[in-house]
């Protein structure tokens, strides 16, 4: 009987899956199951309460969150705060992050690191609290704002207007988590040697030639990490709309696909909807994962 | 490999489901979990019952927890919907109802819970109070409280404003319109003091009975079509939308809770909504402004052209016992809520809780508490709160309706459409 050979590379390859052993275990009860049960839920009628056996309904669940006006108003919420804090998120990092490894004195730099990071510590549920009482008319939000411009007495309607609050969750979110990705672009700047930025400005580079010709392009894969981090982040936010709402806000401007999940399921028992509607929103954050991979094709960056 | 996770997949998807279980069968001592609301008045009597109850019941240990009342119903959802809810559990009849239908609560054993038979239980409350815990004959929950709202009113703010509190307050609520333009004081658009304010999310006990003054109703007689008579609703939203922001500017759900803000006596507010209860609030939190007498209790507003006297809806708060817990431990369970509702006079006098019992109504204590005869005329004109197993969804969809009036700057013809259309729909599907 002829033995069976295994290369040096497989039995590498079984060590390596042996170390993967827990990760993969951990993810698969606390990602995939969820995920593979919450698909098995969307096909049934269940309810919270009901201990009878759900109603197989096929693809009903979908069916009926395609036809409803307010999933519809769900998708334009998410992908309006999406687009409304993920772009500005992106942006903003990167340039504080610029700004501050172009500071010369550390402690300076320290403490704008500390500074912006601070927020990125504090539950989201407490931050969304702290500007629920900013954004009270009578609070700090209209009376910095009307004596910043001189308008005493104008209420700026932070949570009771339907574009204002959608606003006020976008800034809650870009003052949470923008110290948090400044410091995601601080360490990249931090890998690419300066021996690259010496040998440019004896070739007669500008700053801003530099920073277009080598720092974005070297930053590439930081970027790309960055954006579907930040993506993802605000595809799922939850907290500040739903505290936000339980203050008293409208809740059609900011019922983002996460809080129609939580009414539906929650508030109106209706988990094999809810269900339904955490599938979509996984196959949305999949899609423009991929499609990030796909379109900024990041390539190693080897010095 | 493939075979064996797709194995695992499926066992996994499949284990939950039959953890699901029936009453455990449970021996040696008892440990009741009881989940409550917060309210400091009535945790101090009622640790004081627990430990006269595990004295006298050795083998009986009791778990109370308190949550935030706006976090109690979706705590024990969840709780239950992990089949490990508390053994004793209160949240409004409103919510409780679906335990009921859902076959998630015991019913009352009269005789644990010290009754001789369960026509002596039915005749201690006053008429009607147990029908909305009532399935099939059986009884599933004792009231804790029931709670009507009136209108609570600071005097020294109707008089800071030129008006005599006992002759000016508000009968109708276009009176309570024009009172609260006199009342309020601003500083540009942001409301310094309001004159009265809602309390928003309380769309089935207090927005609803507004619609119904108007002839109104969420459902039909026939229990068939949702929203019945689109003028009364239009008319009323029409009124939230002059409430509001971007009509007269006298409230709005964005300021913060006027009930709170009453105990305070801070001139920020002159009258709000809210229960006998909050009788017993002031008098903790603000014991100056309670003694003071500045205060008042006046009836539930009607519209002006009410078709019907219709009052604030009344709630109530029913102790339940958990299916699933032992047989041994709902029996326990049940002699201690007894045991806890056996103190009617105390819930009352010390914590302004009224349990619907015939001979509390007949008491002297009750009727020595300041403005009850108020509360006992709100009653009369009021009913239970609207229950059923959808209830909360249609709560929900009042809200969305008063929201995008008052704060959305939508019409009140487009969003009663966008209501009756939802409402409907939502009936339907109960059919």
């Amino acid at each position: 009987m002829k033995r069976k050979y295994i290369g040096i590379e497989r039995k590498e390859a079984r060590w390596g899956f042996a170390f993967t052993v827990p990760a993969i275990l951990f993810f698969s009860l606390f990602s995939f199951y969820p995920i593979l049960n919450a698909l098995y839920t969307s096909m049934f009628d269940k309810r919270v309460l009901s201990l009878a056996a759900p109603k197989f309904m096929g693809f009903g669940n979908y069916s009926y969150i395609f036809t409803s006006p307010d999933f519809w108003n769900s998708i334009r919420a998410t992908f309006v705060f999406t687009l409304g804090t993920f772009l500005p998120i992106v942006i903003f990092s990167l340039m504080l992050a610029v700004f501050m490894v172009n500071l010369k004195s550390n402690k300076v730099r320290g403490f704008f690191q500390i500074a912006y990071y601070t927020p990125a510590v504090i539950s989201s549920v407490v931050a969304a609290a702290i500007w629920l009482i900013m954004f009270d008319p009578r609070g700090l939000g209209n009376q910095w704002l009307n004596a910043l411009l001189r308008t005493p007495g104008v209420d700026r309607k932070w949570l009771a207007d339907a574009t204002m609050v959608q606003v006020s969750t976008m800034v809650v979110y870009f003052w949470k988590y923008i110290g948090y990705f400044v410091v995601l672009f601080i360490t990249g700047l931090s890998a690419i040697p300066p021996a690259i930025y010496e040998a440019a400005t004896i070739d007669g580079s500008s700053k801003w030639q530099a920073f277009w010709r080598i720092t974005l392009p070297l930053l590439k894969p930081t970027v790309v990490l960055v954006s579907i981090m930040a993506m993802l982040q605000c595809l799922k936010t939850f907290s500040t709309q739903y505290l936000f709402v339980q203050g008293g806000a409208p809740r059609a401007p900011i019922n983002v696909i996460t809080l129609n999940i939580y009414t539906t399921g929650i508030r109106n028992q209706r988990i094999g909807r809810a269900s339904a509607m955490s599938i979509v929103l996984f196959l949305i954050m999949l899609l423009f994962t991929w499609m990030q991979f796909r379109f900024s094709k990041s390539e190693e960056v080897e010095y | 490999m493939k075979k064996t996770v797709l194995v695992l997949i499926a066992l996994m998807l499949f284990i939950a489901p039959l953890a699901a279980q029936g009453p455990k069968e449970e021996q040696g001592p008892i440990v009741l979990k009881y989940w409550t609301h917060e309210d400091p008045n009535r945790t101090r009597i009622e640790d004081r019952y627990i430990q006269e109850f595990q004295a006298a019941n050795p083998n009986i240990t009791i778990e109370r927890t308190t949550q935030a009342s706006t976090k109690m119903m979706e705590l024990v959802q969840t709780a239950f919907a992990a089949n490990s809810g508390p053994d004793i559990f209160n949240i409004s009849i409103e919510d409780e109802y679906q335990y009921i239908v859902n076959g998630r609560v015991a019913p009352v054993n009269p005789q644990a819970a010290g009754y001789k038979d369960l026509k002596d239980l039915l005749d201690t409350y006053t008429d009607g109070i147990l029908d909305p815990v009532t399935l099939d004959g059986n009884v599933y929950g004792l009231p804790l409280e029931l709670t009507n709202w009136c209108i609570f009113i600071n005097k020294k703010v109707f008089r800071s404003a030129g008006l005599d509190p006992e002759k000016d307050y508000p009968k109708t609520w276009e009176e309570m319109a024009d009172l609260s333009e006199k009342l309020v004081i601003r500083d540009g658009d942001i409301l310094i003091r309001r004159g009265f304010d809602f309390r928003y999310p309380y769309y089935l006990v207090a927005f609803l009975p507004m619609v119904e003054q108007l002839g109104g109703q969420l459902i039909s007689d026939d229990g068939k079509t949702a929203i019945v008579n689109e003028q009364a609703w239009l008319k009323f939203l029409t009124f939230m939308q002059q409430w509001g922001p971007s009509g007269r500017n006298l409230g709005s759900p964005t300021y913060k809770n006027a009930r709170n803000l009453f105990n305070k006596d801070n001139n920020d507010i002159a009258m709000a909504t809210t229960g006998l209860y909050q009788i017993g609030r002031i008098r903790a939190e603000n014991p100056a402004f309670y003694n003071s007498k500045e205060w008042m209790v006046v009836p539930f507003p009607v519209f002006k052209d009410a078709v019907q006297d219709v009052a604030a809806s009344f709630y109530g708060h029913y102790l339940m016992v958990n299916a699933q817990s032992s047989k041994a431990t709902q029996d326990a369970a049940w002699k201690f809520i007894g045991y806890m509702l056996s103190h009617a006079e105390e819930y009352l006098t010390e914590v302004s809780l009224i349990q619907p019992k015939k001979a509390l109504f007949a008491s002297d204590a009750y009727k020595n508490i300041p403005y009850s005869d108020v509360f006992t005329k709100d009653f009369d004109r009021g009913h239970i709160v609207y229950y059923g197993a959808a209830s909360a969804e249609f709560q929900t969809l009042i809200r969305s309706a008063v929201e995008s009036v008052i704060l959305s700057g939508e019409t009140p013809e487009k969003a009663l459409a966008t209501l009756k259309r939802d409402a409907q729909e939502l009936l339907d599907e109960q059919l």
